[in-house]
């Protein structure tokens, strides 16, 4: 995946998280100042891994929503040719969509970084962490960031693969769970 | 035989109107689910199960979750994964 990482501020509190955006592809290059608090990595030491650094990960559910959310990086990869360093539009998609499919952008989650709405916020969570992504592991400006993803925004966002719908809950993940055992069918009788 | 069983649509439009799934849809899209193609979609296969003539047919359109996957070409799908998916990737090499 990408190079880069995200800087988490030490000792960031007032509730809000300071989300690890970002994942190293190389933990050995870049060698920043330890301030870094690098929450997850994904690495290929010639086995796949996402490497999770416990230091910031406080509960279960968070940990699942940072597997989660990079999971779908990995899943992009396998399924698209995604340009990864060289195209912004193609790794704007995919943060949209790792923000959209991992529960990083529930109510509550907001809510605990003191981001309050309603109606429809689900898309401005998504469009702001997609674009603090961005920031976090490529060298390129708010403005150009921004454009990025509002032009892959309502293509990407729709863009419901492998779930097929936004999993808000177990429900919804069970669901998606059992139409992917029965995609076969669905498809040959469409 | 319906791409799902019948059960599976009445399911989901019960799920649809259901408050939890209400308020999440108007989170997620600023409004409230139209879950009028569900129902439609259920009665069909009803239908197709007592009488399989093509009046019970629904036409093809977005149905169900994700509406067929409708997404732009913003990036250019795979047959297969890539035999590499493992290793490091190559920064300079286009994807």
């Amino acid at each position: 995946m990408e190079d880069g990482k995200t800087a988490s501020p030490p000792g960031a509190e007032g509730g809000e998280e300071d989300d690890d955006f970002g994942y190293r592809l190389f933990p050995d290059r870049n060698k920043e100042p330890q301030s870094f608090l690098v929450r997850s990595l994904f690495t290929f030491h010639n086995r796949c891994q996402i490497v999770l650094c416990q230091n910031n990960i406080r509960h279960q559910s968070h940990m699942n929503r940072v597997v989660a959310h990079e999971l779908i990086h990995a899943f992009d990869h396998c399924r698209a040719h995604v340009d990864w360093f060289k195209n912004v539009k193609h790794l704007a998609c995919s943060e949209i969509r790792a923000a959209n499919l991992s529960g990083d952008c529930t109510l509550m989650n907001e809510i605990a970084r003191f981001k309050f709405g309603l109606k429809g916020h689900h898309q401005t969570c998504v469009r702001d962490r997609a674009i603090r992504s961005i920031l976090a592991v490529r060298k390129v400006s708010r403005e150009t960031a921004e454009k990025a993803v509002d032009e892959v925004f309502d293509a990407c966002f729709n863009d419901l693969e492998p779930f097929g719908r936004i999993p808000h809950s177990k429900t919804d993940a069970k669901r998606a769970y059992k139409d992917f055992l029965n995609r076969d069918r669905y498809t040959a009788n469409l | 035989q319906p791409p799902r069983p019948c059960e599976d649509y009445r399911w989901e439009w019960k799920h649809c109107r259901g408050l939890r799934h209400a308020f999440h849809h108007y989170y997620a899209h600023g409004e409230l689910p139209d879950c009028g193609r569900w129902r439609d979609d259920y009665a069909a296969c009803r239908a197709w199960e007592k009488d399989r003539t093509a009046a019970a047919r629904v036409p093809p359109g977005p149905s169900g979750p994700g509406g067929g996957g409708k997404h732009g070409a913003v990036w250019a799908l795979r047959s297969c994964p890539p035999p590499d998916w493992h290793r490091p990737l190559d920064r300079g090499a286009a994807k």
